[in-house]
């Protein structure tokens, strides 16, 4: 028997207390040495209404050696909006990083009593018949770890906790 | 590190229509297990240079002491091997003596204390070991049914040594009476596992006339550490 602390809901007040990390990775306070991408979208509920209240946390893997300055680099806190809407800037992710995830993704949320993990892939990221992740993914899933280009370095990514359009969330193995 | 799956019964019900808003948020597909190398042997690094001055100390923010109960909260983060996780974040808040969050959407018609915010964070030490000193929080009365008050508790957000092993959680008080009639509580269906929550009582770690201590321990997921700076 695994003798595990378990996961309670982050709940709605977490955002002063997480506000440094967030502050961190605002426009205007990143700093990214070199091309960089935008990553946005809205994360909602099984009714389809927009979650304005939240956390997303993002690992990118491949921006700590671009980012040295951050408080933490290749890291990245933003609550959700008011209509649930969210973006993260990060750096362009370098070609041998093909068919990897352009960040880890994890979500909290006041209703959700554990996190869950996911990750985000670029659609035009010619490596991702290949990618060792999306390949334990079933297919008819896999469009859900998609990120939209929808503009000049600019990708679109939404989160559905629940719908046919459930997002893949993970348990790490 | 490996990550063994989680007994059931160990984590939360993800939908528990006792506490409302997990029936739309919680997602209804199982989790996918998936073999990723990279989340279960990096991590985020956060060093020293993010911790502020009194990030361990909440009854050091204002201008004077805060009202209240001082205690101080110290607990050993591990990992299933019992190893100690070393050198990690940890994020905690709480609501003040009063019940009230420093929180610009709680309405709670208690007073705010302007001494106290209640935010911290601090990195485990060599032994795994963290420490705080606080304000004992108050229970509060939230929306969800009739009656509804929240045990009193510190809210904990931990990064481990590896990404995977990342955990928020709630941190409780000994013989609460709000346990039995609290959904966020009662949505870990294993007994055991919900008294793992609950910090005890310790006198090692009180500090003379000035404040009592409780002591809470965590064990994060992951075990078979690689040895490799960790």
């Amino acid at each position: 028997m695994s003798m595990i602390t378990t996961s309670q809901t982050i709940g709605p007040f977490s955002h002063e207390a997480w506000k440094w990390a967030t502050d961190a990775c605002m426009p205007g306070t990143l700093k990214i040495d070199g091309p960089s991408i935008l990553i946005s979208g809205v994360i909602y509920d099984g009714d389809g209404n927009p979650i304005n209240d939240a956390q997303v946390e993002a690992w990118i893997p491949d921006g700590v050696s671009a980012e040295a300055e951050q408080a933490i680099p290749g890291f990245r806190r933003v609550p959700s909006g008011a209509d649930g809407e969210f973006s993260m800037r990060v750096p362009l992710p370098q070609p041998a990083t093909r068919g990897e995830p352009v960040m880890y993704v994890t979500v909290f949320a006041r209703g959700l009593v554990k996190h869950q993990f996911t990750a985000v892939f670029l659609e035009d990221d010619s490596g991702l018949e290949q990618s060792a992740i999306l390949n334990q993914v079933p297919e008819a899933r896999r469009a859900t770890l998609l990120a939209r280009k929808n503009g000049d370095a600019q990708y679109h990514w939404d989160i559905w906790m629940q719908t046919e359009k459930e997002t893949v969330f993970f348990d790490y193995a | 590190m490996k990550f063994d799956s989680i007994e059931p019964g160990t984590w939360p019900e993800l939908i528990y229509p006792a506490y409302k808003s997990t029936v739309k948020r919680g997602p209804l597909q199982p989790n996918l297990r998936i073999e990723a190398p990279l989340p279960v042997s990096q991590n985020i690094i956060a060093t020293p240079r993010i911790l502020l001055p009194h990030d361990a100390d909440l009854t050091a923010h204002g201008e004077t002491e805060p009202l209240g109960e001082k205690i101080v909260v110290t607990g050993r983060v591990v990992d299933e091997d019992g190893k100690p996780v070393r050198n990690s974040l940890v994020e905690v808040w709480q609501a003040n003596s009063a019940g009230r969050y420093w929180h610009s959407k709680d309405q709670h018609a208690a007073p705010l204390d302007p001494n106290f915010h209640g935010l911290g964070k601090m990195l485990t030490d060599d032994d795994g070991r963290y420490r705080f000193v606080t304000i004992k929080p108050g229970p509060y009365p939230w929306g969800n049914h009739d009656k509804a008050w929240r045990p009193a508790h510190i809210h904990f957000s931990l990064f481990g040594n590896v990404y995977a092993q990342r955990l928020v959680t709630q941190m409780y008080f000994p013989s609460d009476p709000l346990f039995d009639y609290d959904p966020i509580f009662q949505s870990v269906p294993d007994e055991a596992a919900r008294q793992r929550l609950i910090s005890r009582f310790s006198l090692e770690h009180t500090v003379g006339t000035e404040m009592l201590g409780y002591e809470f321990d965590i064990v994060l997921r992951g075990r078979n550490a690689t040895p490799m700076g960790l």
